[in-house]
Order: structure tokens, then sequence, then C-alpha cells
């Protein structure tokens, strides 16, 4: 579907070989998932703060919302979400504030996973939780915002 | 916006909270900027014979974190969380349109580290009829 939203997603990039590409226990930490590069405009960001009914609109700071959400559609680009995967969670740390006019950069990698079994009536339930960095920096790579999103993956019986 | 008083803050007060008010239309418009337009979304429809959610779409997992967010800025008093400040939170059960979300944060520790003062709350996101929808920790740097 086409987005109405038009910021300006400069490009996406990344290896070919997507997340849903690999097996679990392919699944390695420091694995690159790609990223994108974008700007937001202050049309953007008077629009989303009026949306969110936060006060802080006309101001030349990004909402951090908005690096939030922008990230999660180059998650979506670059096929982060995995089908039957249920958002767990987030740890988000803050650095330097994003400005209207920044170029924004978002890396995603795999952070770490693991695996957590559960015995019952003589079956192994495994669970799997899968967590992905999405760290933010700006034009000269000073780090924005790290956001670490962890996942439950569909668990398998043995 | 609102600037905390960090000595005359104790362990145990509740921090100014941020609500809110989670419809359709916001959903619909959200999805507009981050392109997700799962059916889980924005299917109204067909989540109606969907009984995982109760036959409701639910809001965007990012939308839920917003009233936290925004209450961040507000206690700091700033239009960007500090530099140290983090959120750290799972997800407890969807927000459905027509939920109204409410931050609420409580110190459980203060103190001054590295010339910084600093809050760390328990947090939940909670809707205003009942109910958590998220719940967490948070790291406050404080003016």
């Amino acid at each position: 579907m086409e987005q109405k939203f038009n910021t300006s997603l400069v490009a996406n990039f990344g290896p070919a070989k997507m997340l849903p590409d690999l097996k679990f226990a392919e699944m390695e930490p420091g694995w690159d998932c790609g990223g994108g590069t974008y700007k937001v405009t202050k049309e953007e960001v008077d629009k989303f703060s009026k949306l969110m009914g936060d006060a802080n609109k006309g101001e030349i700071t990004i909402p951090i919302g908005m690096i939030y959400i922008f990230g999660l559609r180059i998650c979506w680009d670059r096929k982060v979400f995995l089908d039957g995967a249920i958002r767990a969670g987030d740890k988000i740390s803050f650095f330097k504030p994003a400005k209207i006019g920044d170029t924004i950069t978002t890396k995603l990698s795999i952070a770490d996973k693991k695996e957590v079994k559960k015995e019952k009536d003589g079956k192994v339930r495994i669970n799997k939780f899968l967590y992905v960095d999405m760290n933010a920096t700006n034009q000269s790579g000073e780090k924005i915002v790290d956001i670490q999103m962890s996942f439950l993956l569909p668990a398998t019986m043995q | 916006m609102s600037k905390i008083d960090f000595a005359s803050v104790q362990v145990g007060d509740t921090l100014s909270s941020k609500s809110l008010a989670v419809s359709q239309q916001l959903i619909n418009e959200y999805a507009d900027i981050c392109g997700d337009y799962n059916s889980i979304h924005v299917d109204v429809e067909g989540m109606k014979s969907n009984t995982m959610f109760g036959g409701s779409t639910i809001a965007h997992g990012t939308i839920n974190v917003e009233p936290v967010l925004q209450a961040l800025c507000d206690i700091e008093g700033r239009l960007w969380p500090a530099e140290g400040s983090r959120i750290d939170l799972q997800f407890r059960a969807p927000v459905k349109p027509g939920f109204t979300i409410v931050s609420n944060l409580v110190v459980k520790e203060k103190k001054t580290e590295g010339g910084k003062n600093i809050l760390v709350c328990d947090m939940k996101i909670q809707n205003k009829d009942g109910g958590d929808c998220a719940m967490g920790s948070t790291v406050i740097v404080c003016p």
C-alpha cells in the first residue's frame, strides 16, 4: 500500500540475504540486517505532533516517537519483523537530540538470541527469543538513540 | 512543559504523567507514517471475526510507548531526553481503539552520579479504565 506520509526516505541498504532467509541457528549476534537513511521535515514533525497531542510541535527537535517509527519503517523494508513473531519489549537509550534537517541513519543488527526449554507431559516446548538492535545516528556519526527490540518467535516442540 | 525539581522529589512519588486517546483514526494515520498496514491494526471488518483480540484491531506497539516518551521529556523539561536517560519496557496487553493510555512513573531510587541527578522509576503504561498495557523501568536524568 502506498504510504501517505512521505518522509524523505533516501535509501535503504544492506545484504541481499535478509532475516527471513536465516534459520534460527544461523541468527548470530552481530549479523547485519541492513538499514536506511532519511530526513524528517518540519511539516512532518508538525503533523506527527498534532496526531500524538504533543505540545512540542513547531520546535526544531524531532520527537523521539518519530525516530522510533521511521526505524520501524526501515525494519519493514528490511523484513526484520518475522512471520509469527510477537514484539515482547524494547530497551531505549537516549543520546544526542535529532534535529529537523538532520540526515539520520538507522542500522539494524542481531543483538542476541536465546532458547528457553519448558518440559510438560513428556514434551519439550522451546520458546525462542530474538533481540534486534536499532541504532540511529546523525550525519556527523553522533548517536541519537539505541533501541533494542525483543521478539518472541513461534515455539517449536521436541 | 514542566521541569522536575530534583531536590523536592522523594522515593515513592508519582511523577508527571501523559495520556493518549487511541482511536482507529489515530491507528490508521500512524500506519501511514510507519508503513505498517498489518490487518491486525487496520482491518476493522476483518478483525471482527478474529477471536485473538476480542474482535478488535489493536494499536501498533510503538503507540503504547508514546505517553512515556512524552512524559520523560516533560519531567526533564527538555524536548529530547538527556543522554543517559533510558526506558526498559515489556509489552503486557494490546491497546485497542477506545483505550486512553496513561504513563505512570513512580520513583524507586534517587541518586547523584558523575554530577548527574538521576531518578530510577518503576514504569507502567495503563489503560485509563484499568489494566497494564506495558511495564518496566525508566532512568531519568534530571536537569
